[in-house]
C-alpha cells in the first residue's frame, strides 16, 4: 500500500489544505469563466427590446434624479470646476461596479448551489466570473462617460489636462475589482452557513456609499469627520479614478498605499479562505 | 499487471441533521473552541449515536484497477450518491482518503451547467465546459455530439422550449461524449424514453469496454449493472456490506430485497378464512433452485387446506393476477373426492413464462365441477426479479409473461 502512494497524482481527504493546484486549474476552466460571463449577457438582454441599451439606461437615470436632488435641489458643491453631470456619473458608474458585484458574489453558493453539488469545477470560476461580468459592464458605462467627457470638452468650455494621470485609471478600477472580489469571497463563505448576513449586505452597502466620495469629493468635507472617511480604504481609489480622468482629486501617497495594500491584502486572504473552506460549505447552503 | 488507478482509504462522511443557521453559530464557536483551542476532540461532534449526526459513510474501503466498470448498488440513503460526490470532489469527507490517476468526470445529474433560456448550441458549449471539457475537444466532438441527440433540427432554440425527451437527449449527449480517464455516472438512465436509454447503455458499454476506461456507475437497474460492470459494492446505512464479483453481490443483493413473501399459516380451524366446509390452513411461494425468485427460476406455489366434510368431487382453481389484476392464467387442478383430512395443492410454475414483476395468487375452491366452495382472493402475492444474460437492452420489459419463443429473422431477398 504505502509503496503504491508515491504514484498517485492527487488526493481527497478530510483536510483540505491550500493548494497551488487549484489557482492553476481556475485557468484550465478558462472556457467556463468566459461562458458563464457571456450566458449573463445573453439571459439579461435576450427577449427585450432594447437589448443592452439598459446597461447604460439605469445609470443615466440615476444620473438625473443625483444631478437634480443634489444638485439643482439642494445644491451640494461638488467640486470646482468639474461639472456636475461628469462628477455624478463617474461616481456612479464606479460605485456600481464596486457594489455589483460586492452583492452578486456575496450570493455566490446561494445562487449557484445546484451547480456547485453537482460538479467539480475550481469554485473560484463562479465568482470571477461575477467579476467580470461586471467589469464590462462598468467598461461599456466607462465608454459612455468619456462619451460625455468628450462631450463637454467640445461644447461645453470645459478643460481637461491629458496627461500621465490617465495611467492611473486602470489602477483606480484594479483597486476597486480586487477589494469588491475580496471583499465579496469573505462575504460569500459567511452567508453560504449564516443566511442572515445576505440581509446585512444590502444595508451595509447603501451605509457605505455614504462614507465613501461618491456624490461628494473629498476635498469639500468637513474635518471634523474627514477621519471617517478616510479609515474607509474606497476612498482613495474613488478620488484617484477623478484624478486620473479630470485631473482633480485627493490623493496621496499613503493613503494609496492603505488602499492597495487592504485590497490585495483581502484578496488573498479571501481567496485562501475561499478555496480552503468552499468545499465544507457546500454541505450546508 | 493490472494498474489500481483508484483508491478508497476508509472513508467516511458526517452531516449534520436538523437546523443549521440559528443556533449555529454558537455550536460552531464551542466546538471550534474544544477542538482548536483545548486541543480535545469535541465528543458531542464525534459521538456516533449523537442524534444531531449521521454517518452518511461509514469506513467504506476499495480499490479500483484501470478500466475496470464498478457498480454501486443499495437502498435509498445508503450512501451512494454520498461517496460519488466525495470522489467527484464536490464535497470533503469527514475522515479517510481517496487516491486517484489521471482526470475525472461526473455525470450527477442529467444536463448539468444547463440554462433553460440558452439554446441547444449554446447548452453543448456551457455543460461541456462546466463538465471539464475543454473548448477543442468540444469543437472536435460537436457533430458527434449533435448526430448522437437526433434533435440537430432544435439546436438553436432556447431549451426551455425543449420537450423533456429532447432536453434529456441533448443533456446525456454531452456527458456521453466526455473522455476523462475515470467516470463517475449516477443514477441518470431513470429518465428519457426506452429507446433512448438503450442507446445510452450502449453508449456505456462502449465506453468501458473498448475504450478501456474506468467507470464508477450507481444504479438500481439490477440488469444493467450485471452487464456493464465487473465489480458490485453493496452499500447498507453507510457501510459497505459486500464487494465482489457484479454476478455474487447483485445475487445477495436481491436475495435479500426479493425474499418471497413469508407462508402464510392459520393454526386455528376456527378463525381461518373460509367457511364451515373448507379453511384454509398455509400458502407459500418459494424459488426453486435459488434463494430468490427471479424470471429464470421455477416457482413453486403449495397451499394447505383442512376439509370438514366428505361425499363430493373436489378441485381447486389457481389463478395467478399480474399487477394491474389482469389475470395470467389460470389452472384447474385435477379432481379428489372430499374427505375429512388436510389437503395439500402443489404447483410449480415453469421458467421461461413470468416477467419480472408482482403476482399475486387466487385460489377457488369448486365443489362438484359447478359450485363455488370459497374463493381465497390474493391469498399470496410475491415478486419476479429480473435476470438477462445477452441481452443489450435494460429498459423496463412490457408484458405479463416473458416466454421464450422460437423466432427467425433472416434477409428474404437481397434489393
Amino acid at each position: 500500500m504505502s509503496e503504491a502512494t508515491n504514484h498517485w497524482e492527487w488526493e481527497i481527504g478530510p483536510k483540505t489544505g491550500f493548494s497551488l493546484e487549484e489557482l492553476k486549474s481556475v485557468f484550465d476552466y478558462r472556457h467556463l469563466l468566459s461562458a458563464t460571463v457571456k450566458k449573463e449577457f445573453i439571459l439579461n438582454y435576450r427577449q427585450t427590446i432594447l437589448g443592452p441599451v439598459w446597461l447604460l439606461f439605469q445609470p443615466l437615470l440615476t444620473l438625473i434624479v443625483y444631478v437634480f436632488v443634489f444638485g439643482k435641489l439642494m445644491g451640494v458643491s461638488t467640486s470646482r470646476s468639474i461639472p456636475p453631470v461628469l462628477f455624478y456619473f463617474s461616481g456612479i458608474v464606479l460605485w456600481n461596479f464596486f457594489s455589483d458585484s460586492f452583492s452578486s458574489i456575496s450570493n455566490t453558493f446561494r445562487d449557484h448551489i445546484y451547480l456547485y453539488s453537482k460538479v467539480y469545477f475550481p469554485r473560484l470560476i463562479l465568482p470571477l466570473s461575477i467579476l467580470s461580468t461586471n467589469f464590462l459592464r462598468f467598461l461599456i458605462q466607462l465608454a459612455l462617460l468619456i462619451i460625455l467627457l468628450v462631450y463637454y470638452v467640445t461644447f461645453q468650455h470645459y478643460t481637461i489636462i491629458i496627461g500621465l494621470q490617465l495611467l492611473c485609471l486602470p489602477l483606480a478600477f484594479l483597486g476597486i475589482a480586487f477589494t469588491s472580489l475580496g471583499v465579496g469571497l469573505i462575504a460569500a463563505l459567511l452567508t453560504a452557513k449564516y443566511r442572515d448576513i445576505a440581509n446585512l449586505i444590502g444595508i451595509v452597502l447603501r451605509l457605505l456609499m455614504f462614507v465613501t466620495p461618491v456624490l461628494y469629493s473629498l476635498a469639500t468635507v468637513n474635518n471634523q469627520f474627514k477621519w471617517i472617511i478616510l479609515i474607509n480604504p474606497l476612498t482613495p481609489l474613488f478620488e484617484l479614478f477623478r484624478y486620473s480622468l479630470f485631473g482633480e482629486g485627493t490623493i496621496t501617497p499613503h493613503y494609496l498605499i492603505y488602499a492597495f495594500s487592504f485590497s490585495l491584502l483581502i484578496l488573498a486572504v479571501s481567496v485562501f479562505l475561499f478555496t480552503t473552506r468552499s468545499s465544507k460549505l457546500i454541505d450546508v447552503s | 499487471m493490472e494498474e489500481m488507478i483508484l483508491s478508497v482509504e476508509h472513508l467516511s462522511k458526517q452531516y449534520q441533521l436538523g437546523k443549521i443557521g440559528t443556533g449555529s453559530l454558537r455550536q460552531d464557536i464551542s466546538h471550534w473552541w474544544k477542538t482548536s483551542v483545548l486541543k480535545k476532540q469535541d465528543p458531542f461532534f464525534y459521538s456516533g449515536e449523537n442524534k444531531d449526526f449521521i454517518w452518511a459513510l461509514n469506513d467504506v474501503s476499495f480499490q479500483l484497477n484501470k478500466g475496470e466498470a464498478l457498480g454501486i448498488i443499495g437502498s435509498n440513503g445508503s450512501g451512494k450518491s454520498t461517496l460519488l460526490k466525495i470522489i467527484s470532489k464536490i464535497t470533503s469527507p469527514t475522515k479517510g482518503f481517496v487516491h486517484g490517476k489521471g482526470t475525472i468526470s461526473s455525470i450527477l445529474e442529467i444536463g448539468t451547467g444547463f440554462h433553460p433560456e440558452l439554446t441547444g448550441r449554446e447548452n453543448i458549449f456551457m455543460s461541456g465546459y462546466a463538465l471539464g471539457m475543454t473548448r477543442s475537444e468540444i469543437i472536435k466532438k460537436f457533430d458527434e455530439i449533435v448526430e448522437f441527440t437526433g434533435i440537430s433540427k432544435f439546436l438553436d432554440t432556447p431549451v426551455k422550449r425543449y420537450s423533456s425527451g429532447m432536453y434529456v437527449r441533448l443533456a446525456f449527449s454531452v456527458a456521453a461524449h466526455l473522455e476523462p480517464d475515470i467516470l463517475v455516472i449516477d443514477e441518470v438512465l431513470a429518465v428519457g424514453d426506452v429507446e433512448f436509454q438503450k442507446k445510452c447503455l450502449g453508449k456505456m458499454q462502449d465506453i468501458s469496454h473498448h475504450n478501456a476506461r474506468t467507470i464508477l456507475f450507481v444504479s438500481h437497474n439490477m440488469a444493467a449493472i450485471n452487464n456493464l460492470c465487473s465489480k458490485v459494492i453493496w452499500l447498507e446505512k453507510g457501510v459497505l456490506k459486500k464487494e465482489g464479483s457484479s454476478k455474487e453481490v447483485v445475487k445477495s443483493y436481491l436475495e435479500q430485497f426479493a425474499q418471497p413473501e413469508a407462508p402464510r399459516e392459520w393454526n386455528d380451524p376456527e378463525s381461518a378464512p373460509g367457511n364451515e366446509i373448507i379453511r384454509l390452513k398455509k400458502t407459500s411461494v418459494e424459488a426453486i433452485g435459488q434463494g430468490f425468485i427471479s424470471v429464470s427460476t421455477p416457482i413453486r406455489i403449495r397451499s394447505q387446506f383442512w376439509f370438514f366434510d366428505e361425499g363430493f368431487t373436489v378441485n381447486v382453481n389457481v389463478r395467478l393476477l399480474a399487477e394491474q389484476g389482469e389475470c395470467v392464467f389460470e389452472l384447474g387442478s385435477s379432481s379428489v373426492s372430499a374427505c375429512r383430512s388436510i389437503m395439500e395443492l402443489d404447483v410449480v410454475v415453469p421458467t421461461p413464462l413470468l416477467n419480472n414483476q408482482t403476482y399475486s395468487v387466487t385460489l377457488t375452491v369448486v365443489k362438484n365441477y359447478s359450485q363455488h366452495l370459497f374463493e381465497f382472493a390474493n391469498c399470496i402475492s410475491f415478486t419476479v426479479q429480473d435476470e438477462r444474460k445477452d441481452v443489450s437492452y435494460y429498459g423496463t420489459w412490457p408484458g405479463v409473461t416473458r416466454p421464450i419463443i422460437d423466432n427467425n429473422l433472416y434477409i428474404k431477398e437481397n434489393l
